[in-house]
């Protein structure tokens, strides 16, 4: 990872969040796998890209095995197609189910992929933006929750002390433990009512009251957001075009179909590809400019 | 100009069965800063409140009260709302949102300013109050007085013309506490910010404010300039909270002008001094007795050369602190903010494991008080806390009420058993708590800063329940900011520092010792009496011939 | 009843499942999963837009905002044991002590916090519409939960199958991009132990939990006049 955090983080939410919807959109409604692997490749990279060390090996502990599930399973259950390989209690293991199988683990990885890469890239701050936009007062109620989240944790551990030194808390038993750790819940959620009287005082205090709010967010929508967006929509209008024109269709039963090799399904999997890759594309090249620079000083 | 006029204000709680407020009349003028004093449940609160249209609590209200000159039902929403800016006393409460900027913003918005105003503004505010390097931050893991200070410039964004603070300091130490008053001074000075300001530590406040309003039990006692009021309240022997200057000068007979700082005190004592023959060390019976006292009892709480970090690979909180406690002893270890004086505390209450020396309760029992006493606090009235105490304690059912009106009346809650514990003040929810925690029949009381949020009074009730628990032989050690307290009252105090107890000594030798850290008593007699460290000293000292 | 309110319920009770179970049979593609978390985000969208356009007291805003904060935070505090979440808990409170609307959006905002928090991901529409329908529900059975024990311990223990249930339902789309009975039914199997904890925990929490937390919320709603 750079060291100056995500490059395509630095985006408005607006053209964020397009940019996933759309991503995330086409990935689903596909089931052609040049498209699927295109979409998997392009989560994979970024976020490959973006680990640290640990977490990739994190990333691989559980999507490996996921994968491996998801394709296995499927052939057992799923008995259609016309090529069976070989019987299992009387049901056919077909060709078509086990690729059939590979082809959702490709896209259920590459859906959990670009969602983790969705997280990465859009911190609470520009959730909130986005929701704020949308729901003004849902939003205060969501940046207030974050607020007492750590709060109540810290709380949590200040009278769970205050109680070991009182002699209270007893950890003998799991039951025991629980019991005590209710009473302790108790006396928290006591306090965080308490308070959170308090903070309606001040809520009122600052105007929260009267008409005519207006939403702020620190995000503005600058020309290199608008040049993402417009490039994104770009990019899916062509897929779009392609899907319309049936170059993304693929079927796995009865037999499974030929990938589609003619111009116009070229340009659909280039136009989808470079889509999948952008988080990507940016991250590279600012790591690359970021090595330029430094070679000049 | 007149900002805020009230007039005859009366106002009584509809549960209660007398005014909260009876006839309480004052004018503060425009760019004015006033101070609010009284001690808790005089009714500051109540009248700060209600000044405030949108915190008015429900009641039965007569009188008037006027800001800028109209009526308060008179005011528009947004004139009442930008106009009065109020921070509250709790820095974790008030706090609204998750952000520091989106804090800033939070009242801008609500007014519909645009985005590049607010932008702007926010950029300004962050600037000014020194906050701009957290800008981005989450509110949550912030200070105490990093939040007061953020609540500050988040009302302050709004320009009000008027500012009321409700005891903003009382949860800070007092280095933050310091720091906000004097960035409450500069906002006064410089923007010209009405200020009005109700607490109970009038050290720093008495030498900036204009006007001081004295109030007790819902009436206004005195109201004028900080003089004026010292002048006024002497002949009601009303001293409690003020400036130690201006309480010397009162007890001293209270001829002139009062002092109100270390500076003007010290003029003070060395003018009367050269008038009065004060009374010289080694006349001082009283003194010579105190400073004899040696160590006796047996020993409570031992600690010899502990050391203790938290984390593998972060630094030593302790370093070889050692310390003797003995029965019956009160011992103040006072330090900076963030030193590990309250890691003494969890050490010697067995909470946490030191990785070298040892921790000995000499088969005693160690019971702690935390600084923030709700922590304590896990049922829904103050007898059942005892109560559950006692319980768990392994008390008889028998023995449980009667123990606890026992504790109860030693400590002066007896009125406060059937209450919510969060339905009394700071003074007495201390009390409170420290009934449950007696209830655990400590051998050895552990106090974290026990005088942070109390007014005086409270403080003064303190001691005296700390004495009564160390001449039944109970060693208490308490970690405190407070020098003043731990100078009138304890055995021995020591210095916290750099994970070391530094130099253990009966308090009129430890402060007389020290020329920055010690009282302000100490800073005012310096050179002129001998030994003098309390206020009491030096009345005691100066006084003397006659 | 408003009618803004009947619509709601409406949308609530029978519009999304009745859409859950036609998509189930009817749709034979893909497009299934997306269209049900369309309908899950959708459900939601009524209970939003009616609490943004009403006023609610600030009291009221800040109090759910603890409340979510409680069920999110919980998931840390009881860490200790795994798949033991107070957060179902949570939500029956809030849903019995502060009412249906701020039931729901109890449930559905502690279900997008936790995706801020621990990744977003497909699953998260359908926690936010499980949770919030199980709030809903709790309000709309206040008036026995707040009495009777036994039935709101079994209406814990039933919400963590109803919220196991949909869950899974989810899961065998993904797999099968239809509703297959025969894997719905193995996965609800495999899922058994955990569906059980889901519910025992539940269980516990409201037993442990509904009384003191129900008491303090009347002292507030009392002590501040709500």
């Amino acid at each position: 990872m750079n060291k100056n955090g995500i490059a395509f983080s630095r985006f408005h939410p607006v053209s964020l969040f397009c940019y996933f919807l759309l991503l995330l959109l086409f990935t689903v409604f596909t089931q052609n796998p040049v498209l699927l692997t295109l979409a998997l490749l392009g989560a994979l990279l970024f976020n490959a890209a973006t680990n640290t060390a640990r977490q990739t090996l994190a990333d691989i502990k559980f999507y490996v095995p996921m994968f491996l599930l998801v394709a296995l399973v499927n052939p057992l259950f799923s008995h259609s197609g016309a090529t069976p390989l070989f019987f299992m209690n009387d049901n056919p293991v077909t060709l078509e189910a086990v690729l059939c199988g590979v082809n959702i683990a490709v896209q259920l990885c590459a859906v959990m992929l670009a969602c983790k890469a969705f997280s990465k890239v859009m911190e609470s701050d520009k959730l909130l933006a986005l929701f704020g936009k949308v729901s003004p007062k849902l939003a205060v109620v969501l940046s207030m929750a974050l607020r007492f989240i750590p709060l109540l944790k810290r709380k949590w551990g200040e009278i769970s002390e205050a109680q070991k030194a009182l002699g209270y808390f007893r950890e003998e038993s799991v039951f025991s433990r629980l019991a005590s750790y209710a009473r302790v819940f108790s006396a928290l959620v006591t306090w965080a009512l308490e308070n959170a009287v308090d903070t309606s005082a001040s809520m009122s205090a600052r105007g929260y009251e009267l008409a005519g709010k207006k939403h702020f967010s620190l995000f503005r929508f600058t020309r290199g957001d608008g040049i993402m967006l417009a490039l994104t929509v770009a990019l899916s209008a062509v897929t779009l075009a392609g899907f319309l024109l049936g170059k993304a269709d693929f079927a796995f039963y009865p037999r499974v179909s030929t990938v589609n090799t003619d111009i116009f399904s070229i340009i659909t999997y280039a136009a989808f590809g470079i889509l999948s890759l952008l988080p990507f594309i940016f991250e590279v090249k600012e790591v690359l400019k970021w090595k330029y620079l430094r070679s000049k000083i | 100009m007149e900002i805020l006029a009230l007039k005859d204000l009366s106002f009584r709680y509809p549960t209660e069965e007398k005014d909260t407020l009876s006839h309480v009349s004052l004018a503060i003028e425009e760019g004015e800063f006033c101070v609010l004093c009284g001690g808790s449940g005089c009714g500051k609160t109540t009248l700060m409140k209600l000044i405030k249209r949108e915190l008015a609590p429900h009641g039965a209200l007569s009188g008037e009260i006027r800001f800028c000159g109209k009526k308060q039902s008179e005011l528009s929403s947004r004139e009442s709302a930008a106009g009065i800016g109020y921070v509250l006393q709790n820095p974790e409460a008030q706090v609204i949102t998750d952000k520091v900027w989106h804090e800033l913003s939070f009242g801008l918005e609500n007014l519909g300013y645009d985005a590049d105003f607010i932008r702007l503004r926010i950029g300004e505010m962050a600037n000014y109050f020194g906050i701009a390097h957290i800008f981005r931050e989450g509110t949550a893991h912030l200070s105490g007085g990093q939040k007061q200070l953020l609540s500050l410039a988040a009302v302050m964004a709004m320009s009000p013309k008027l500012l009321l603070l409700d005891e903003p300091t009382s949860q800070l130490d007092p280095i933050a506490a310091s720091d906000f008053i004097a960035t409450l001074k500069k906002i006064n000075r410089e923007l010209g910010t009405t200020v009005i300001i109700a607490e109970h530590r009038l050290e720093e406040l008495f030498p900036i404010a204009d006007k001081v309003a004295f109030m007790e039990q819902g009436t206004l006692l005195s109201f004028g300039t900080p003089r004026e009021v010292c002048r006024e309240l002497a002949a009601h022997k009303i001293s409690l909270g003020f400036p130690t200057a201006a309480r010397i000068w009162q007890k001293l007979g209270g001829g002139g002008e009062a002092p109100l700082t270390v500076r003007e005190g010290r003029k003070f004592l060395a003018e009367f001094c050269a008038k009065n023959a004060p009374i010289s060390q080694k006349n001082d019976k009283e003194k010579t007795e105190t400073s004899k006292k040696t160590l006796g009892g047996t020993p409570a709480l031992t600690l010899s050369g502990v050391y203790f970090r938290y984390e593998k690979n972060t630094p030593d909180i302790l370093r070889g602190a050692t310390l003797d406690l003995r029965e019956g002893e009160f011992f103040c270890l006072l330090g900076a903010n963030g030193a590990g004086k309250t890691t003494v505390l969890r050490a010697s209450a067995g909470l946490l494991k030191p990785y070298r020396g040892k921790v000995q309760t000499h088969g005693k029992r160690a019971v702690m008080l935390p600084q923030n006493v709700q922590n304590v606090f896990i049922k829904n009235t103050v007898r059942e806390d005892i109560e559950d105490m006692l319980a768990t304690r392994g008390a008889s059912k028998e023995e449980i009420p009667t123990k606890t009106a026992e504790i109860a009346e030693k400590l002066g809650v007896s009125h406060l058993l059937e209450k919510h514990p969060y339905d009394v003040s700071g003074g007495e929810a201390q009390k409170c708590a420290l009934a449950k925690v007696l209830a655990a029949a400590p051998q050895i009381l552990l106090l974290d800063e026990p005088t942070k949020a109390i007014d005086p009074a409270a403080k003064r009730e303190l001691a005296r329940i700390i004495r009564e628990l160390c001449a039944e032989g109970t060693a208490v050690l308490a970690v405190t900011h407070d020098v003043e307290f731990a100078a009138e009252n304890a055995d021995r105090c020591a210095l916290f520092f750099d994970g070391e107890i530094l130099a253990p000594a009966a308090p009129q030798a430890f402060f007389d010792a020290n020329n920055f850290y010690t009282t302000a008593a100490s800073r005012i007699s310096r050179g002129i009496l001998e030994n003098a460290v309390t206020e009491a000293d030096i009345v005691r000292l100066a006084g003397g011939v006659k | 009843m408003k009618k803004t309110q009947i619509l709601k319920y409406l949308i609530l009770l029978v519009c999304v499942p009745a859409a859950v179970l036609l998509g189930a049979l009817v749709f034979d593609d893909r497009k299934y999963i997306f269209v049900s978390a369309c309908v899950a985000v959708l459900s939601c969208v009524p209970f939003f837009m009616s609490f943004e356009g009403k006023k609610t007291s600030t009291k009221r805003l800040v109090l759910l905002a603890v409340m979510v904060a409680f069920s999110v935070a919980g998931r840390y505090i009881f860490a200790f044991l795994p798949h033991f979440k107070p957060v179902t808990a949570i939500v029956v409170i809030t849903g019995i002590y502060l009412g249906s609307e701020i039931g729901f959006l109890c449930g559905a905002l502690s279900a997008l916090i936790s995706g801020f928090i621990f990744g977003l991901g497909p699953w998260t529409p359908f926690q936010m519409f499980a949770w919030g329908l199980i709030g809903l529900l709790s309000a709309l059975l206040s008036a026995i939960l707040k009495k009777n024990k036994i039935a709101l311990c079994t209406f814990g223990a039933l919400s963590g199958v109803l919220y196991s249930l949909l869950l899974d339902v989810v899961s065998t789309l993904w797999y099968d991009g239809a509703f297959n009975l025969s894997r719905y039914l193995a996965l609800f199997v495999t899922a058994l132990p955990v569906t059980a904890v889901y519910a025992v925990s539940n269980v516990i929490f409201l037993f442990l939990l509904a009384k003191p937390m129900g008491e303090k919320l009347e002292r507030i709603k009392i002590k501040y006049g709500l």
